[in-house]
């Protein structure tokens, strides 16, 4: 919360919970973004992302979203969304403030000498844990010299394209990469087409940890994500062998906030959870009754 | 849109069902909360257009119009499931 009132971006946070349910949520948390309560998910059906799936009988599921994130710039257009369809999947902080500052793509100045006509690769994971279920990104970030160019995918046999490559981790799951628009470029050659970065490029790759047991250390506090970043860069002329550079990063596991609807690991007490839980059920049940008498 | 419902995964350790992404709930995938799509969905509001406008009763039981109360400010807005399960 703390990087979003330093950047300048505002917090939302809507659910089809009641304001008290939200204020005991507050209280127990120390909460200092805004929570918005929308207990008949009107706002959830006018942003036409009502989860369809569930039965209007189904206490007390249904009023739920399929949920997601939207990030505007200050005129309020919206500049960035992020959905997964899996609801226990959702976008981390860093991932959510790189796009309120538009600079998700942007190139850091190089912090070294730079090989002349090479490109030279970083990378590094934004954000120093992986909470399940919440993505963080591994970021690389390619300088590219002028007149050459790297690939997108799909690429024929011979050529490699830019990409992170994760290892195949227990635990570990990746999402759809980000990357910056693409041009199309006609080898002289062959005359296929194929899809180029132009300039400096920076690929964004979301990753979270599932439920699976995995390799962690230190009494399971942390893990680590490793793979390779890969590339090639070619000119108009020719092309360069391809490279990769390995990674290895080490963040603390950690675990989401969750309700207080039992005991458990991970758990935050104090917010009066099956409470608000019964009162939910028993709510919109009372609203069937309703309907069935007219 | 036609949307399809997620039941891919099986039982997992004790009372839990492993979805296809190997998390763990009490309920089956493709049952009550666990309804989540498989393919294609719907997201709202496409990218380059305005937000349309959020009026809500936020935790301290002040209505807030987004729009206003962001005072020109960038901002992200999260729909998510639920603060209390």
């Amino acid at each position: 919360m703390e990087a979003y009132r330093a950047a300048g971006v505002r917090l939302y946070a809507l659910s089809y919970d009641e304001p008290d349910a939200l204020a005991d949520y507050a209280k127990a948390h120390d909460t200092t973004f805004t929570m918005l309560s929308d207990p008949d998910s009107e706002v959830i059906r006018s942003f036409g992302i009502l989860n369809t799936l569930i039965p209007p009988d189904d206490h007390p599921w249904y009023g739920l979203p399929f949920p997601g994130s939207y990030v505007i710039d200050a005129d309020g257009v919206i500049v960035a969304k992020f959905f997964e369809h899996n609801f226990a999947v959702r976008s981390g902080p860093e991932q959510l403030l790189a796009a309120a500052l538009g600079h998700e793509f942007e190139v850091p100045a190089p912090s070294d000498e730079q090989p002349a006509g090479r490109v030279s690769a970083d990378v590094r994971i934004d954000g120093d844990r992986l909470p399940m279920g919440v993505t963080r990104q591994i970021v690389a970030t390619f300088r590219v010299p002028e007149g050459q160019h790297l690939y997108d995918e799909p690429v024929p046999d011979g050529l490699v394209a830019a990409a992170i490559e994760l290892d195949d981790l227990d635990g570990i799951l990746s999402y759809e990469p980000m990357a910056p628009p693409t041009s199309p470029l006609t080898l002289a050659g062959s005359g296929e087409t194929l899809q180029v970065y132009e300039g400096d490029v920076v690929l964004r790759l979301p990753v979270t940890q599932n439920a699976r047991k995995m390799q962690k250390d230190d009494d399971g506090r942390f893990v680590t994500i490793s793979g390779r970043v890969r590339w090639q860069a070619c000119d108009d002329t020719e092309c360069f062998l391809p490279e990769s550079m390995p990674f290895s990063f080490r963040v603390e596991a950690g675990f989401p906030v969750l309700g207080d609807m039992g005991p458990g690991v991970g758990r935050v007490p104090a917010m009066n959870g099956a409470q608000h839980f019964q009162r939910l059920i028993d709510r919109r049940a009372a609203d069937d009754s309703v309907v069935d008498d007219q | 849109m036609d949307i399809q419902v997620d039941t891919r995964g099986g039982p997992s350790d004790g009372p839990y069902f492993e979805d296809a992404e190997g998390f763990n709930m009490p309920e089956p995938p493709g049952n009550g909360s666990r309804r989540i799509p498989l393919g294609d969905f719907p997201t709202g509001p496409e990218v380059g257009s305005r937000l349309p406008d959020i009026v809500a009763t936020d935790q301290s039981g002040r209505l807030v119009d987004v729009h206003a109360d962001r005072a020109g400010q960038p901002a992200v807005v999260v729909f998510y499931r639920s603060a209390v399960w």
